[in-house]
């Protein structure tokens, strides 16, 4: 659920998705969902030239499990807020294991 | 439905209880090997080792410190050094 | 039930407490397909989902068309902010 909330606050900016298939694709985040599938818009290839056939690709669906990595802009992070977050969410999954 | 079915991990309680704090070998699926002191385990055989040593071809090839290895990397994990 | 409780009262930290004992620390992160990151880890959660600031990624590629002279090429990549999806994750240590 911290991921999700996260993902949510990034909603708007650019971000760029690396696949697990080493596909780079960047775009604007428009949705995500609590698989952390996430929808781009004007969505480009970092690298057209090796991937020639996702140049015309400009709005999409990207399945959260194909995910690797997902780089993003450290402007758009408040660390502070997400570390509090992570230590609240740790405690409540220790609480709920209880 | 008593504890042991609640809890995967109480069904090995006494085993785990008898090799916590000693030194285990941990086997990954990928062929890796890890030796370490075992702090603790979980129901998804998430394992956090005290002075981890990574081996390949029977040498130390890196010494982690603590490490935290992730349940679903892991095959086995034996007893003794 | 209470005495099965009893049984474990020497409570030990579960594994996963190791890692929110890193948070805002500088971690080492393995991954499948040979990889490692190492940065500040700021967000974690039970899946290994991780987010790492100042990120150093390094790939080793290995070339071993002879299983005695294995030759190891990297690459290292720079990332300032670095969301990692936890099912590549195999392995996170604090550097000290």
């Amino acid at each position: 659920m911290l991921f999700f909330s996260f993902f949510k606050t990034l909603v708007d900016h650019e971000i760029t998705v690396e696949l697990k298939n080493e596909i780079c694709i960047r775009g604007t985040l428009k949705s995500v969902d609590q698989f952390l599938n996430m929808k781009l818009d004007n969505a480009g290839v970092v690298e057209d030239v090796r991937w020639p056939h996702l140049v015309s690709t400009k709005d999409l669906f990207i399945r959260g499990s194909v995910v690797r990595y997902v780089h993003l802009p450290s402007s758009a992070v408040d660390t502070q807020l997400l570390e509090d977050a992570t230590r609240r969410e740790a405690e409540a999954a220790k609480n709920k294991a209880k | 439905m008593d504890s042991e079915t609640q809890n995967p991990r109480s069904g090995m309680g006494d085993f785990i209880e008898s090799i916590r704090d000693t030194t285990v070998m941990v086997k990954l699926y990928s062929g890796a090997v890890y030796y370490g002191e075992l702090q603790n385990i979980d129901g998804y055989m998430n394992v956090s080792l005290n002075e981890c040593r990574e081996i390949r071809n029977g040498k130390v090839v890196r010494n982690w410190g603590e490490a935290f290895i992730r349940g679903n990397n892991v095959s086995y994990i034996g007893a003794g050094s | 039930m209470a005495d099965v409780e009893v049984g474990v009262a020497t409570e030990v930290p579960e594994p996963l407490e190791l890692v929110r004992l890193c948070v805002d620390e500088v971690v080492i992160v393995k991954l499948r397909g040979d990889r490692e990151l190492k940065g500040r880890l700021h967000a974690y959660d039970s899946h290994l989902n991780l987010v790492l600031g100042d990120v150093e990624e390094t790939i080793y590629i290995v070339d071993d068309e002879d299983e005695d002279v294995e030759s190891v090429r990297t690459i290292k990549k720079q990332s300032e902010m670095l969301f990692v999806r936890g099912d590549s994750v195999v392995l996170v240590s604090p550097t000290r």
